[in-house]
């Protein structure tokens, strides 16, 4: 087995405990282009939930660990999460600064640590990820992954799927109101911006919404639930195991 | 310990802290625009801020179309030796440049001359002095500026280089853009608040 | 929302905000405007990211050498004709403009908009010191008039509707009910010129000062901010610490961006640069200028993490384009400056001690980082602040216990895994469907508005694992 083709996937603790056919879906979907997919083992969480809310030496506490698990891999580190590939990308190395010794191996792993759409924009045209599915679907950029990793052509995944119409979104790239921790410490806040999000939706005429991040998954597909919308909200790494066949 | 002594004693060692990031930059890219006509620019620029331009061919020219703007109108203008053109000569019902305030702000027309304008923002570039106070572009609700060609510069960069020594002698520069307006009140846009509401602008050879 | 009184706590205000439909219509098609004629003044701006890494260059160069900056200014505003006063906190500077005022013996005053003097409520000590002031931006006019403050660093009556403010001019000028903000604009300009012409002293801010020339700047629109610096026979400057540029190049660097991320005009109408009081032969001017720098926790600000904030050049772009602002506007945010960079600012001045709530009110989705002309990392300065109000404020016991627990278990890959098993099992009963309606505790605040996913009975590593290893049996 040549050693290009190895990629670690990191699930995500979201992913992990609420939504594993996501870290499935990302891991048959790698597969189909080639790629063999490891799982590390002893994964919990970036840290991310902690370092937002400020807790500053629980976040690192947490980190640590993810590091040294990640760091003892080879391969890219393909996650299914803006949020969680930003934290790793750009937060770790502010986290370590202090650590001289950890910095350097927070540098080295975020180098190799890559969204599962920003993976999959990255391989040749051409490739496997062409499926066909007959829908109207909206895309919601998470912000992480739109702003913190710059990555903004994830549609086309969804646009080359034969028979997928990718509908725009009013304000398409107004945040969804998750935030992690602050859609609970602000709730009313964040169910305003939900509500908005769900309208532009609504509006759209689309019947599914995709994101790549779960966190925006499960605050958009509870709001649709709660709201009685028709609409089906997916991870992207589902939609396209779907396409796939 | 004065309030100066501790405030710096504070910024000085603040700044031994080291918070405030670098900021490398590139490489200034090459400016492709087009710098040949800036008197066409200046009058787009104008006539896209809502202000009445006439480009002249000679000083009569400018003389006349002066004239025509000021004639059956009070008009507070700046002093004759600072006036372009001898435009002086054709305001026949005038308030004198340091009359007093009420004075001047009863007039309808107040009729200036201009130290420099910048083509790529269209505005018009007034250095206070004797003889041409900023109370003349401010106080009436129309005004009319007198432009020299060559006065006019693409870039307000160049007005900082070019007329440094100039601006160091005022109390005020004052680059005018436009008319006076608002939109504080649901971001309607309401033209002339409290400086002139119309402004003419008259661009001599 | 004049005359009502703000509920207390952050949280109460931006409920109250969030039920104000007036609000929110005022709020979606202004900050939409503004959102657009940003954008395309940007558009027409020449090699635009370029000039934004120079903007930022001036402004980080001169918070990094502030202290040689405000020596200069200092030295060059003196040699201008200015008097230079330096002020440790709010009170200080009041108190240095109230004994101006008494000195050259001004008995009223006409403001220009600053935002600094509703930092230090300078009106409310000038009313007290027996002086008369009239703000004369028309919104700040129009907030005074209503006993109210602004809610938006650019659009001060952002949250007031025409009719709103027609039936306050009605009431307090005594003019003729109008809802065309043409008419309402001339009742203001009618009056305040009359304003303008008995005023003894003008004070402004200033957008920005220049230090190698002693050179204060003023961006506005209307025509009011000329008036007060020219008529008036004292003018008095009140400005931050750190509203410094180094050069005439580095202002010029800030004013191309300024304008069009404050209005999406490429400059204002009114763009003044004032070197000192009237010189010999002048007929207009202030005979005397005094120049006010304020530190009020600047200088905390400047040597702490949050110190980039500083270089903001309040062109109100952030609060355009953040959710949260235009979900509960300006006055939610309980102090002078709202929005993104309030949430920065108000800890950073004030302390986090009260203000912890500010910077929580973010979903951290960057957009202001992304549209701002300096490029202020807004959402690093945010966790910061959450990092300070961690260490100095007492947070909810079910968090702190539970950022503990997490760190400590997260850490432990097999106690996590129990942990975790344990919590699904919980609230796995609460479950119909695979979905939880009313979630216990903490989380009862998520299922206020949505349905929570009940966690999956066996983890994607737990059957990753039981996979991967039947394969390997197989084999």
């Amino acid at each position: 087995m040549p050693t290009s083709s190895i990629v670690q996937l990191v699930p995500t603790c979201l992913v992990n405990d609420l939504d594993p056919e996501v870290g499935f879906a990302s891991a048959r979907v790698l597969a189909r282009m080639g790629f063999h997919v490891e799982v590390p083992r002893g994964l919990t969480c970036c840290g991310q939930p902690a370092h937002n809310a400020g807790f500053a030496d629980e976040a690192r506490a947490v980190a640590r660990h993810t590091l040294a698990v990640l760091a003892d891999t080879t391969g890219p580190i393909v996650v299914p999460s803006g949020s969680c590939a930003d934290m790793i990308v750009h937060q770790y190395p502010w986290l370590f600064e202090g650590d001289p010794d950890r910095r350097d191996r927070a540098r080295a792993v975020a180098e190799r640590t890559v969204e599962f759409s920003q993976f999959l924009l990255q391989q040749p045209p051409g490739c496997a990820t062409c499926g066909a599915l007959d829908a109207r679907v909206a895309y919601h950029s998470s912000c992480h992954l739109l702003r913190g990793l710059g990555v903004t052509n994830t549609p086309s995944l969804l646009s080359s799927t034969r028979g997928t119409t990718v509908v725009p979104l009013e304000d398409q790239e107004e945040c969804c109101g998750f935030g992690g921790l602050f859609s609970i410490k602000n709730a009313e806040i964040s169910g305003r911006m939900l509500d908005r999000k769900l309208s532009a939706v609504a509006a759209s005429g689309a019947e599914r919404l995709v994101s790549c991040d779960l966190g925006c998954v499960l605050h958009l597909e509870g709001g649709a639930r709660r709201r009685a919308l028709s609409v089906r909200v997916q991870h992207l790494a589902c939609f396209l195991d779907e396409a796939l066949g | 310990m004065t309030a100066r002594d501790a405030i710096l004693a504070r910024v000085d060692r603040a700044a031994a802290a080291g918070r405030v990031p670098g900021v490398p930059v590139g490489a200034a890219p090459p400016d492709e625009r087009d710098r040949h006509d800036v008197l066409a620019r200046f009058v787009r620029e104008l006539r896209a801020l809502g202000v009445e331009v006439f480009v002249e061919a000679s000083d009569g020219d400018v003389r006349a179309r002066v004239q025509a703007h000021v004639s059956g109108h009070r008009t507070v203008s700046w002093a004759a030796a600072r006036l372009p053109y001898g435009t002086a000569t054709v305001v026949s019902d005038g308030i004198p440049w340091d009359a007093a305030y009420a004075d001047q702000a009863s007039a309808d027309v107040g009729l200036t001359g201009c130290d420099a304008a910048i083509a790529d923002t269209g505005s018009l570039v007034l250095l206070s002095g004797p003889g041409a106070p900023r109370s003349t572009s401010l106080l009436p609700p129309v005004h009319v500026a007198i432009v020299r060609r060559d006065d006019i510069v693409s870039t307000a960069a160049e007005v900082f280089s070019h007329a440094a020594d100039r601006m160091a002698q005022s109390a005020c520069c004052t680059f005018i853009t436009g008319p006076s307006r608002t939109a504080d009140i649901e971001l309607s846009l309401t033209i002339g608040v409290h400086g002139p509401g119309r402004l003419v602008v008259v661009v001599g050879p | 929302m004049s005359g009502v009184a703000m509920p207390l706590t952050f949280h109460g205000r931006a409920r109250a905000a969030l039920s104000d439909r007036t609000l929110h219509e005022a709020l979606d098609r202004a900050t939409a405007q503004l959102r657009s004629r940003r954008s395309t003044a940007l558009d027409s701006l020449e090699h635009s990211d370029y000039v934004r890494d120079v903007a930022r260059r001036a402004r980080m160069t001169a918070l990094r050498n502030l202290g040689a900056l405000l020596r200069e200014f200092e030295s060059r505003l003196t040699e201008n004709g200015c008097r230079v006063h330096w002020a440790d906190t709010a009170d200080d500077a009041n108190r240095i403009i109230v004994r101006i005022a008494a000195e050259a013996r001004v008995r009223r005053i006409a403001k220009s908009k600053s935002m600094v003097s509703e930092e230090t409520h300078l009106n409310a000590a000038l009313e007290r010191a027996g002086l008369a002031v009239v703000e004369t931006d028309l919104g700040e006019y129009v907030t005074q008039l209503a006993a109210s403050r602004p809610s938006h660093i650019i659009l001060p009556i952002v949250h007031m509707t025409r009719e709103q403010v027609g039936r306050l001019l009605q009431e307090q000028l005594g003019v003729p009910y109008s809802d065309d903000p043409q008419v309402l604009a001339g009742y203001a300009r009618a009056k305040l010129r009359a304003e303008f012409l008995r005023a003894d002293m003008g004070i402004t801010g200033a957008n920005i000062g220049v230090a190698a020339t002693g050179t204060i700047c003023l961006v506005t629109n209307e025509g009011n901010g000329r008036m007060v610096t020219t008529l008036p026979r004292v003018h008095v400057v009140l400005m931050g610490i750190e509203k410094l540029v180094a050069t005439m190049a580095d202002l010029d660097a800030v004013l191309k961006v300024l304008a069009r991320s404050a209005t999406g005009q490429q400059l204002t109408a009114y763009t003044t640069l004032v070197r000192g009081p009237r010189r010999a032969g002048d007929a207009c001017g202030p005979e005397s200028m005094h120049v006010v720098l304020l530190d009020n926790g600047r200088t905390r600000l400047l040597a702490g993490e949050s110190a980039e904030i500083l270089g903001c050049i309040r062109c109100g772009a952030c609060l355009n384009v953040c959710p949260v602002y235009r979900n509960i506007g300006g006055h939610a945010y309980g102090d002078t400056y709202p929005g993104p960079v309030g949430a920065v600012v108000t800890p950073g001045l004030r302390g986090i001690g009260n203000w912890a709530a500010l910077p929580d009110a973010s979903s951290l989705c960057g957009a202001c980082r992304d549209i701002c002309p300096v490029r202020l990392d807004i959402p690093r300065m945010l966790i910061a602040m959450r990092q300070e109000a961690v260490s100095c404020t007492p947070q909810p016991a079910w968090l702190r216990f539970g950022m503990r627990a997490f760190a400590w278990t997260a850490a432990r890959p097999p106690m996590y895994r129990i942990v975790a098993r344990l919590g699904g099992a919980v609230l796995r009963q609460r479950a119909r469907n695979g979905w939880i309606h009313r979630a216990p505790g903490p989380l009862g605040a998520w299922t206020t508005c949505r349905d929570l996913r009940a966690p999956a009975r066996r983890s994607f590593e737990r059957q990753w694992r039981s996979r991967t290893e039947a394969r390997h049996d197989r084999a």
